[in-house]
């Protein structure tokens, strides 16, 4: 690993707090507890958790979609009140225009930004890189319902890169697919991430899930939840070496490292799945 | 990818199609067999109907399907339809273009503002049950006898059903969708260019197609006693006349109009909005 303590914050979360009050009743719910991690440059960290446990909660407020009730997040030093185009956000649902071809919806961000100038040879240029780069080449003018599950979700993912975001976060990205369609994402997402190139030019990624091994096979760092209200458990540093292939899910310190985590959620998903509350 | 047909429809590979029944074949059969469903319906009623003619055996209350179809073909000759179904559809679509000038903007405008919707939904809540049939009389003093008083009357069937429609449409706007623009730095005015109004547009559509239905048949008892032309005014002539085969041959046009123009308004949502997969509408 390089030096991952010693450079300043890409995404700083410092005492985060989320209060929501059911409208109905008046009672005050805390989701989130005071939540405090550093996210660095170039980065891939996954948050896992128990269902409800506030993850996506967590990825919003970086999203700039939602507020914390308490506490700053800050991106490069300046705290996030908005959405911005320097933060891609992929949705667990893809949230893909159905009324625009694939191309249309990866092109959205770099045609309709409010800061985007760029002509539209060089737009094209770009939009086309994309489309090869997840593989989707010869889809191009098919609409999102012609698609299958993992076709979506490549033209999400692409849409969210194409707009050239520093900081990428994916919310459940592969829950909606079946099993191998998700490990050949998984492998697929490392390989376009950059996993050979240096530190300094990889996006810095944040990437919820609730599949351990996702996490593991995924990740520099897994931060684990806790539930009610949701707390950062533990923060989990994964010394396995990149590039990762399917292979080292086999390898011991893999499973080790799942079991490590598993073991530090699993009461809290056994309450969250057999008695709620 | 590999070359497998994501949409599931069967393209055999090498492009081998079975040599009968073959694609246009199919179609036309399909065709035929689907007008012989609608003919054979027609057919059971057409039968009954001249049945009860024969019964009443009065023409003047109810005369044969045949007098009626005799009596369509001599005003077609005679050229008096034309004339009443221009100055009809001119009516329509007057009326037609009007609401949905004013009734999509207005619609748009409840729906993605509050105070606008506060302001101005209590009035069409009031308005909207009262049947365009009502205003009518008041019509008549304020517009008199013409073209203005069945094009209002019209207008007014089918305002309502459009903006409510365009309301509910753009209330129903999946929030994700908006959410995903937001995030990608795309500002309100090409949100609700790019991503309000193409989501809103199915429900615009069927607003379209319920208002255009209430103002043809609006259309029709305006002109009763509104107006010195039209498809309305002929019923009422013939009536007077009691020409009953003349009565009968405007009332099945008044139908066969209303049902084309539907279907050219389906048509349009099938053109203009092929992601939409089912057409539900609310009112």
């Amino acid at each position: 690993m390089e030096a991952l303590d010693q450079a300043a914050p890409k995404i700083r979360l410092d005492g985060i707090s989320k209060e929501y009050i059911v409208p109905r009743t008046g009672q005050r719910t805390l989701a989130i507890a005071d939540v405090s991690l550093d996210i660095v440059q170039g980065e891939f960290l996954c948050i896992v958790g128990p269902s409800g446990c506030g993850k996506s909660t967590i990825l919003n407020m970086i999203a700039g979609l939602a507020e914390p009730s308490a506490g700053t997040v800050a991106m490069d030093g300046a705290p996030i009140r908005a959405p911005g185009s320097e933060r891609g956000v992929v949705f667990q649902d893809y949230a893909l225009f159905p009324w625009k071809t694939v191309r249309e919806n990866i092109e959205f961000g770099p045609r309709f930004r409010s800061d985007a100038r760029l002509g539209a040879a060089e737009r094209d240029k770009l939009v086309r890189h994309y489309i090869d780069l997840v593989s989707l080449t010869g889809a191009e003018h098919k609409y999102p319902h012609e698609l299958s599950g993992g076709m979506r979700q490549r033209c999400a993912f692409a849409r969210a890169l194409a707009n050239e975001p520093e900081v990428l976060l994916m919310d459940e990205p592969f829950a909606a697919l079946d099993a191998q369609t998700r490990l050949i994402l998984q492998e697929e997402l490392l390989r376009i991430w950059g996993e050979d190139l240096p530190r300094a030019e990889r996006k810095t990624v944040i990437f919820i899930t609730h599949g351990i091994d996702e996490a593991v096979f995924l990740a520099d760092r897994v931060a684990v939840m806790s539930n009610h209200p949701g707390r950062i458990k533990t923060v989990m540093d994964i010394d396995l070496p990149r590039p990762r292939r399917e292979s080292l899910r086999a390898t011991s310190e893999f499973q080790t490292l799942a079991d490590e985590i598993w073991q530090l959620i699993r009461r809290e998903a056994y309450e969250a799945t057999i008695d709620r509350r | 990818m590999t070359a497998r047909d994501e949409n599931g429809a069967a393209v055999a590979p090498g492009g081998a199609t079975p040599y009968w029944p073959t694609p246009l074949a199919a179609r036309i059969y399909a065709s035929i067999g689907g007008l012989f469903v609608y003919v054979r319906a027609m057919a059971v009623f057409l039968v009954i109907w001249h049945l009860v003619s024969l019964w009443i055996g009065n023409p003047i209350l109810l005369p044969s399907p045949i007098a009626a179809a005799e009596a369509l073909v001599d005003l077609t000759r005679q050229g008096e339809v034309f004339s009443n179904v221009v100055a009809s559809l001119t009516r329509l679509g007057t009326s037609f273009a009007l609401a949905i000038l004013l009734g999509v903007p207005l619609g748009f405008a409840m729906g993605l503002s509050r105070n606008v919707f506060a302001m101005v939904d209590p009035l069409i809540e009031l308005l909207r049950p009262i049947s365009g049939i009502a205003w009518i009389p008041l019509g008549m003093f304020i517009l008199g006898v013409g073209e203005a008083l069945p094009t209002a009357i019209m207008f007014y069937g089918a305002f309502f059903p459009i903006v409510i429609n365009t309301v509910v449409g753009v209330r129903s706007v999946n929030p994700g969708l908006v959410q995903a623009a937001r995030v990608l730095g795309v500002g309100r005015a090409h949100i609700v260019r790019h991503v309000i109004w193409p989501a809103a547009l199915p429900n615009i559509l069927v607003g379209a197609r319920l208002g255009a239905g209430a103002g043809w048949m609006a259309m029709v008892a305006a002109e009763l006693i509104g107006a010195p032309s039209g498809l309305g005014f002929a019923v009422e002539w013939y009536r007077e006349l009691l020409m009953t085969p003349s009565v009968l041959a405007f009332v099945f046009l008044i139908g066969l109009l209303g049902y084309l123009f539907d279907r050219l308004l389906r048509w349009l949502q099938r053109v203009l909005t092929p992601w939409a997969q089912t057409q539900g509408g609310a009112l």
